[in-house]
């Protein structure tokens, strides 16, 4: 498959009487988004606010976080199975709007996640207070259940994100990169001597505010399967997931995966990479026997050398990554994961719920537990009723000063196990 | 595996009340920590188990509730099960204790969460 991405630099995001993209300025009608939104109809109301890198704003809850993008060659539309109709994705030519995003917030449940601030020491730690970003606050129709809700506004992020992303399609890319895989066959004969690598990525598939979709399917429900990696970019995989926000793959993640990237990278130079291989995290105990064995049949049938299994999550998904780790290593395929840690407050606890000695290369996105102080700004997207509510906060996170006490794991990407974050020992 | 030969391991009144007809629930209203203990002396006692006890991404010591499936039969102790629930039981003293400060409509949404990832659960064990 061969997908050429093209990039369009967006530097600002303005409201104004039209949508509209010139000069690497996003003009955003208000008016016209709320109404894609609101096509939403669980969805009471939406506002609309910017938040660009620097300024004294916090995001939050925030749910989802999405790259705008539009398919303007090739098969199918971007969201396939959820917002455009069900094709195979990843070929032909995809335009991405770089350096802005839209998110998603509303209060689902009440302790709901992710803080995203746009300067201060909350900043360092997230991807997001790099990017221009439109964010929509959206509010339910009286008595709502939490899983339509949260459906509502998972797809309301979509819609808008492909509104936008629509504006894009007849405009020149700023820059263009190519992603182009072989076929089994193919790839055997271009590089007899370069090692077979997959990329293993573990989908969150726990339930209500911790799922995953694969063209629109719920990933609890799917067996290991193959893609082709360049599928990903026009959004085959999305977000449905946000609590604990700091190891949680947000929509963007999921379409800018780093480990996709840079094995693409070395695609043809050190390594043949080969698919990518998806499997879940479910709940239920066989299910992960039977996820775990699957994995670890494709990684042999496909003859790899090697694979890179990234996670999603914590706890429940240490002993899939295990599983998987075990299983791959007993094919004789070496296997490098992906992780974070919740190693205490110190630093000192067992970082994960589970361990093996075939888990011998191991990477950590950083450890959730640590404790960062986060002053307060000048303005709040969304509200602050929450933020004593998630995960790693309490009653005590808000100070007198109006400062927040938490721990990395509020903070949206803080220590995403894609290594889509900012956390380094270098 | 049927509804008849599995038990339910909770604190949480929501999976209570859903299951309490038609399921076999053991309900005790004890903390998350000390459901896991008493799933592990199940598990010694030679009970299986059927769901990650760290199920979710609500960590333990901040939700007060957690429901867990486990085999109603007895068999030889499972080694994998008591590994998987010591490490549990382990993890829980990485979180600090706060499953006792938060506002009374929060509760309701921890046990809705809880009863969520139990579903999914029970949605594969009623298919074996």
């Amino acid at each position: 498959m061969r997908l050429e991405m093209g990039h369009i630099y967006i530097k600002d995001i303005q409201f104004g009487p039209e949508s509209k993209i010139e000069d690497g300025v996003l003009y955003v009608s208000e008016e016209a988004v709320k109404a894609v939104a609101l096509e939403e109809e669980k969805i009471k109301s939406v506002s609309l606010d910017i938040a660009r890198p620097g300024e004294s704003v916090r995001i939050t809850p925030v749910k989802d976080v999405i790259e705008p993008r539009v398919k303007v060659e090739g098969r199918g539309g971007i969201f396939p199975g959820v917002i455009s109709k069900t094709d195979t994705v990843g070929e032909g030519k995809t335009y991405a709007l770089k350096g802005m995003a839209v998110v998603t917030a509303g209060k689902i449940v009440g302790f709901q996640e992710g803080i995203i601030d746009m300067t201060g020491p909350g900043a360092e730690y997230t991807p997001f207070s790099k990017t221009q970003n439109l964010v929509m606050v959206c509010e339910p129709e009286e008595g709502i259940e939490p899983h339509d809700y949260e459906k509502a506004v998972r797809l309301a992020g979509f819609r808008v994100a492909v509104y936008i992303g629509e504006l894009a399609r007849d405009l020149t890319p700023d820059e263009t990169k190519v992603y182009e895989t072989c076929t089994i066959k193919e790839g055997i004969e271009k590089y007899p001597d370069l090692p077979r690598v997959a990329y293993v990525q573990m989908l969150q598939s726990q339930g209500l505010l911790h799922d995953t979709y694969v063209y629109g399917v719920d990933a609890k429900r799917i067996v290991p399967t193959i893609l082709s990696p360049t599928e990903i970019m026009d959004g085959a995989i999305v977000s449905g997931n946000c609590v604990s926000a700091c190891d949680k793959n947000p929509t963007y993640v999921h379409l800018n995966n780093p480990v996709v990237h840079d094995l693409f990278e070395q695609h043809g130079k050190t390594l043949n990479f080969v698919c990518q291989i998806i499997t879940n995290e479910n709940v239920y105990l066989a299910d992960k026997l039977r996820s775990s064995d699957w994995t670890a049949k494709l990684c042999k049938m496909l003859d790899l050398d090697g694979v890179i299994v990234s996670q999603e999550g914590f706890g429940n998904p240490d002993t899939d990554l295990i599983l998987n780790c075990k299983k791959i290593e007993a094919e004789g395929v070496k296997t490098v994961i992906i992780t974070d840690e919740y190693a205490g407050r110190d630093g000192k606890s067992q970082s994960l719920a589970d361990a093996d000695p075939a888990a011998d290369a191991v990477i950590t996105g950083g450890n959730a537990n640590q404790v960062i102080i986060l002053p307060k700004l000048d303005k709040v997207i969304g509200t602050l009723d929450y933020v004593t509510k998630i995960a790693g906060a309490s009653e005590e996170t808000l100070r007198e000063d109006g400062s927040l006490e938490v721990e990395l794991q509020v903070i949206t990407g803080a220590t995403n196990e894609t290594g889509f974050n900012k956390l380094s020992a270098r | 595996m049927s509804k008849g030969n599995y038990i339910v391991i909770t604190n949480n009144p929501l999976v209570f009340e859903k299951l309490k007809d038609g399921h076999e629930v053991i309900y005790r209203e004890i903390s998350y920590e000390e459901i896991l203990k008493d799933v592990r002396d199940r598990i010694h006692d030679g009970h299986r188990l059927l769901t990650h006890p760290l199920s979710g991404s609500v960590k333990p010591n901040e939700t007060p509730y957690k429901s867990i499936l486990i085999t109603k039969g007895k068999e030889k102790m499972d080694d994998w099960s008591v590994q998987i629930i010591e490490s549990a039981i382990q993890a829980c003293r990485k979180f600090e204790f706060k499953s006792d400060k938060y506002g009374a409509g929060v509760y309701k949404d921890f046990q809705m969460i809880d009863w969520t990832l139990l579903e999914s659960g029970l949605a594969s064990a009623d298919l074996w």
